[in-house]
C-alpha cells in the first residue's frame, strides 16, 4: 500500500523543502521506494535542494497537462536507487494545477509500488498547498517554535481535517505529526523561543521529531545535499531518528535540553 | 479546488439577516406614517431587509382577517424592504400570503427569555421593527459563510434545499429547529477548533470537547461550553438571549459576546479567571467573568 505524506505548515521558510528532501532521502535510505514531488509551482526549490536541477526535462505540470509521461518527468536520484524526483515547474501557472490532474499522477505512482510519495507543499493556504494536502494519509506538520508559525501550523491542521478528501468521505482522519525545526535550547531558556511544552499545548499532535537550529542546514542546500545526508551532524541524526520514529520505532528525542554545563565547569564542580 | 464536481450547483446551508415587523394594528395609514419616520432615521438598517410579518397579536384579538396584507407588502417595498415570510396568520390570510409568495413560519417565543410580555400600548399602537442584535465585529460572521470551515461532522443537521431557500429573520430566531417544531439539539463538536474554523450551533447550545484555538471562532444561540482551553472568539446568544452563558474549563478567549455585548481581552481578564474554569454571563448590560466553584 502506497502511503502518501505530505510536508506543510502554513507558513513559509520554517524547513519545509529541507523536511521533505531529508525525509524522503531517508526512507529510501532505508529501502523504501520513495518518490517526493514539489506542489511550490513557480517556486521551485526542492529540485536544488536534492541537486537535480540541472537534470529536470519535465516537471510535474507537464505530467497533469499530459505534455509529458510520467516516467519522462521523474528524476532518479544519482546515490539514492529508491529515490526520486518530481520537480515543480518554475515558468507556470499555479493553477495549472489540478484536482484531478493531482489524482491521476498519484494513481500512476502508486501503479509504480512507490511505497511512500512525499508532497513538499508550497507555504500558504492556496492552491499548490491544498492540492499537497488534498490525498494525503499522513502528514508532517513542520513548525518552527515561535508564535505566528504555531498559529499558522494550526490553521494548517484544521484544513487537514476538514478540507481534505479523507475528510470530505469521513473516512479515517489523516495521521498528523509534528515536527519542529530550528528548535535551539539555550533560546528557549531564555525566553526568547516557544519551548516543546508550549507549542504541545497549543497544537496537541504527537510529536515525531525536533530538529535543531543548525549551520548545517545552510550548507547542506549550497551543496544540493539533503540534510540528512551530511554524516555525524546533529541535525542529521535529528532527522534519522524522525524516519526511526515514523515507521514505529521508539526513539528517545534527542537535541531538546541545552547542554548543562561545559566541560571545564563540571571539572571544577567536581573537584569541589 | 472543485473541479472534480460535476453538478452545476451545491446547497448549502444559509442564514440571511432580517427584520421582524411585529403588527398590533391594522391601521396601514399609521403604520405608514411612523415607519417613514423610522427609515429615516435608520440609516442603511432598512435597506433592502427582509422582513418577517408578525400577526400573531392581531390574530389573538381577531383583527388579522381585517390586514390588507396586499397593501402592507407594498408599503414594505416602498421603503425598501422586502416581506419574506409571515408569522401567525391563520384560515384567509394564511391564503392570502400563501399567494402573495411568504413563507409561514412557525410562532414560537424568541429566545429573549428575560423580556417581559410586552402588553399592547394602550394610545397609538405601532408597529415596532426589531434589528437583530449588533456588536460591533460580532455579528457580521455570524450571517456570513457560517459552515465554511467548520469540520465535516460539525453540523447535526444537513443541509435541506428548503432551509437553504428560507430566509431566517435573526431577530426572531426560535429556539426550534424550524422544520421539526421540536426544540433545536445542542451541537456537540468531539474535536478540536483549529484557528480559522468557525461553527454555528444555530437555535441552541454549543459544546466543544477540546481545544478553541486562537483565531477560532464558536457561536452559538445559546450557550457555549468549551471543556478544554477557550482561545477564540466565542459568541454566545447571537441572536439576543442575554440569558445565555459560556462556560470553559480554561477561559482565555480573544473575545467572549453575549447577546451583543463583548468584551475583547486587550485588557487582560483577571487572575482569579484567566486559564482557570470560568463562566461569562450578563448582569444587565454589564459581563461578569467569574470562576466556577467547585
Amino acid at each position: 500500500m502506497t502511503k502518501i505524506v505530505v510536508v506543510t505548515s502554513g507558513k513559509g521558510g520554517v524547513g519545509k523543502t529541507t523536511t521533505s528532501a531529508s525525509f524522503a532521502s531517508g526512507l529510501a535510505m532505508r529501502g523504501h521506494k520513495t518518490v517526493v514531488i514539489d506542489f511550490d509551482v513557480g517556486l521551485r526549490n526542492l529540485d536544488l535542494i536534492m541537486g537535480v536541477e540541472r537534470r529536470v526535462v519535465y516537471d510535474l505540470i507537464n505530467v497533469v497537462q499530459k505534455e509529458a509521461n510520467l516516467s519522462q518527468a521523474l528524476i532518479r536520484d544519482k546515490q539514492l536507487e529508491n529515490l526520486y524526483i518530481l520537480a515543480a515547474s518554475q515558468t507556470r501557472d499555479k493553477e495549472s494545477l489540478t484536482q484531478e490532474g493531482v489524482q491521476r499522477v498519484l494513481e500512476e505512482l502508486k501503479a509504480m509500488d512507490f511505497a511512500y510519495i512525499v508532497c513538499d507543499s508550497p507555504a500558504g493556504i492556496e492552491t499548490g498547498a491544498m492540492m499537497a494536502m488534498h490525498f494525503a494519509d499522513e502528514a508532517l506538520v513542520v513548525t518552527n517554535p515561535e508564535v505566528s508559525s504555531v498559529r499558522d501550523s494550526d490553521r494548517i491542521l484544521g484544513m487537514l481535517s476538514s478540507k481534505t478528501q479523507r475528510a470530505i468521505d469521513a473516512r479515517e482522519p489523516i495521521r498528523e505529526h509534528l515536527l519542529i525545526t530550528r528548535y535551539n535550547p539555550h533560546r528557549v531558556q531564555g525566553g526568547q523561543m516557544l519551548s516543546l511544552e508550549d507549542i504541545n499545548d497549543i497544537l496537541r499532535i504527537p510529536l515525531i521529531g525536533v530538529i535543531p537550529e543548525s549551520e548545517v542546514v545552510l550548507e547542506a542546500s549550497n551543496q544540493g545535499l539533503p540534510a540528512i545526508r551530511i554524516k555525524g551532524a546533529d541535525v542529521s541524526q535529528a532527522y534519522d531518528d524522525v524516519i526511526g520514529r515514523f515507521l514505529g520505532e521508539t526513539i528517545p528525542m534527542r537535541f531538546t535540553e541545552a547542554p548543562k554545563k561545559s566541560f571545564f565547569r563540571r571539572i571544577f564542580s567536581s573537584a569541589n | 479546488m472543485n473541479r472534480t464536481t460535476t453538478s452545476p450547483f451545491d446547497i448549502k446551508s444559509a442564514t440571511i439577516q432580517g427584520l421582524s415587523l411585529i403588527l398590533r394594528s391594522i391601521k396601514l395609514d399609521v403604520i405608514e406614517g411612523d415607519l417613514a419616520a423610522r427609515v429615516a432615521n435608520a440609516g442603511d438598517l432598512f435597506t433592502n431587509a427582509p422582513v418577517l410579518i408578525n400577526v400573531s397579536a392581531l390574530t389573538a384579538e381577531g383583527t388579522a382577517d381585517k390586514l390588507e396584507l396586499t397593501r402592507l407588502v407594498n408599503l414594505l417595498r416602498r421603503h425598501t424592504m422586502r416581506a419574506v415570510g409571515i408569522v401567525g396568520a391563520t384560515g384567509l390570510l394564511l391564503k392570502q400570503a400563501q399567494a402573495l409568495g411568504l413563507v409561514e413560519e412557525p410562532d414560537v417565543q424568541p429566545r429573549v427569555r428575560n423580556k417581559a410580555p410586552q402588553a399592547a400600548p394602550e394610545p397609538e399602537p405601532a408597529p415596532v421593527a426589531e434589528a437583530a442584535p449588533q456588536a460591533p465585529g460580532t455579528t457580521p460572521p455570524v450571517v456570513t459563510d457560517l459552515f465554511a470551515d467548520a469540520p465535516a461532522s460539525a453540523s447535526p443537521s444537513t443541509p435541506t434545499p428548503a432551509e437553504a431557500a428560507v430566509p431566517q429573520a435573526q431577530a426572531q430566531e426560535p429556539p426550534r429547529d424550524a422544520a421539526t417544531g421540536r426544540p433545536a439539539p445542542t451541537m456537540v463538536i468531539d474535536r478540536p477548533l483549529r484557528s480559522g474554523q468557525r461553527v454555528y450551533a444555530r437555535g441552541g447550545d454549543l459544546v466543544v470537547l477540546g481545544v478553541v484555538s486562537h483565531g477560532a471562532e464558536v457561536i452559538a444561540d445559546g450557550n457555549i461550553h468549551v471543556y478544554g482551553p477557550l482561545r477564540g472568539r466565542a459568541i454566545a446568544g447571537a441572536t439576543g438571549d442575554v440569558e445565555a452563558r459560556i462556560f470553559a474549563v480554561a477561559m482565555e478567549p480573544e473575545l467572549i459576546s453575549i447577546a451583543g455585548t463583548y468584551r475583547t481581552t486587550d485588557k487582560p481578564l483577571a487572575d482569579t479567571v484567566r486559564g482557570k474554569p470560568a463562566q461569562a454571563r450578563l448582569d444587565g448590560d454589564k459581563m461578569l467573568i467569574e470562576p466556577l466553584k467547585n
